[in-house]
């Protein structure tokens, strides 16, 4: 904008002369703000009117200047404002204090309460892992005994069947500690063996169980030295006619002729 | 003439009125009551009044001592338009009131008198009236029609059957002739 024809609009002297609208105001102590030849030339009509209204200066009476005396409110505000401040203190100190403690048992309690919180969840965790273990060692057990109860009753079936003929085998001078029993139902003509205690072999070898029928050896299947894990081996041969029952140590799968070498027991069927 | 505002710096002087001290109070009033009181009087024409509205114009100061903004204006122009808007605003409300707006003829004579710049003004300012005898009297007219009575630029070319423009014009010629005499 132009400055100096602003200045020159006559709006300034209108302003210093208080006969502008509000509007017009603004715009000249917005304008005066930014352009200080503006500012500069309100300042001089200002200084003008001023020492115009000073020419129309006329002493008041002295009533005035006591009146007000009396009415204003003088003072070192410095020092009013001090003295509240220090009186405030020990009136506010307690409420202050108070509110303070408040908020610290608050937090303390909370914190206290969440450690709380953490060792429960921590003791849970913990109870709820054991419990996981016990539950799983219950499982098996329970499934053992499960087996064993189904091996059991398998057994009592097969000793209940008529016909069922018990033979003791002892071992002799080979296998001192062998003992086990040869369970033969001569009506299904199935064989089982219950193995007490025999010396466990290789891998690689195997016990055989022979039927001697007319004083020859006849195969009547393989099993293992179990020693008592297994209550019964049924064994997947039949034996029609026995004169005698005996075990030998072959090679793993079994041989059609016994190593006569490897004798342990040898039983008579009408002991 | 030169004010004696440049004996006490107007930062300080400001600086302990909103302190509300009382010495700067004493000081503000000596300095400028006189201008103050000689405005009003010049605006209500009277005596009475004009006291009891110079006392209300230094309370209104004082009270509003912190809304006083420097970079906006002087401070004794902003005492001075409380001062005129407080005396205006009253004789305004006065001329509004019937009973006010009978008067006898003593005091008439006395209103005639003021209006004839009959004052008694205070011996320093002689010169300074003689510097003011030469502005053009259609000029000082027109001042003390917007300035002291308050008339917006409509009233006054109306009251001096001027047109407006020609009003605004002197108006401006009328302040710049008044800088150059305090120049």
């Amino acid at each position: 904008m132009n400055i100096t024809e602003y200045i020159a609009s006559g709006i300034l002297e209108s302003y210093v002369m208080g006969a502008v609208s509000d509007q017009e105001r603004r715009e000249v102590e917005c304008l005066s703000s930014i352009y200080p030849e503006i500012r500069q030339e309100i300042d001089q009509l200002a200084e003008a009117l001023e020492n115009y209204a000073l020419l129309h200066s006329v002493e008041p009476p002295a009533s005035v200047k006591d009146k007000l005396l009396k009415e204003l409110e003088f003072g070192q505000p410095k020092e009013i404002e001090r003295e509240p401040i220090i009186r405030e203190l020990p009136t506010n100190g307690p409420t202050y204090r108070v509110t303070w403690i408040v908020a610290a048992s608050m937090g303390l309690l909370l914190l206290l309460f969440s450690f709380y919180l953490l060792s429960e969840l921590r003791t849970n965790q913990k109870t709820l892992a054991a419990t996981r273990t016990a539950n799983d060692a219950l499982q098996l057990e329970m499934r053992q005994i499960r087996d064993n109860q189904s091996r059991t009753e398998q057994t009592l079936a097969l000793l209940r069947q008529p016909g069922l003929r018990t033979i003791e085998l002892r071992g002799n001078e080979k296998a001192p500690q062998g003992d086990m029993i040869v369970f033969w139902n001569t009506q299904t003509h199935q064989v089982a063996v219950d193995v007490r205690s025999l010396p466990s072999l290789p891998a690689d070898k195997q016990y055989q169980l022979w039927s001697m029928v007319d004083g020859k050896p006849v195969d009547a299947g393989v099993f293992d030295a179990t020693n008592g894990t297994e209550l019964i081996q049924r064994l997947n041969r039949t034996v029609t006619r026995a004169e005698a029952f005996a075990v030998t140590v072959e090679k793993r799968g079994g041989s059609p002729i016994p190593t006569t070498s490897t004798l342990l027991a040898l039983s008579p069927v009408n002991a | 003439m030169k004010r004696q505002s440049s004996l006490v710096s107007e930062s300080v002087l400001i600086e302990k009125l909103t302190q509300r001290d009382q010495q700067a109070f004493q000081w503000l009033y000596d300095q400028y009551s006189p201008a103050l009181y000689g405005v009003v009087l010049r605006i209500v024409r009277d005596d009475e009044q004009a006291a009891d509205l110079l006392q209300d114009i230094f309370v209104k100061i004082w009270k509003n001592l912190d809304a006083y903004d420097a970079s906006k204006g002087r401070l004794f122009t902003w005492m001075l338009n409380i001062a005129r808007n407080s005396a205006i605003d009253s004789l305004r409300a006065r001329k509004t009131q019937p009973s006010a707006a009978i008067r006898t003829d003593e005091e008439n004579v006395h209103i005639v008198d003021r209006q004839y710049n009959t004052e008694q003004p205070n011996p320093e300012f002689i010169g300074i009236q003689e510097v003011v005898s030469q502005l053009r009297p259609e000029r000082k007219q027109l001042i003390d029609l917007v300035y002291f009575s308050g008339y917006t630029h409509e009233e006054a070319a109306e009251k001096l059957n001027l047109p407006l423009g020609t009003v605004k014009t002197r108006i401006r010629a009328a302040l710049q002739e008044l800088k150059q005499l305090f120049k």
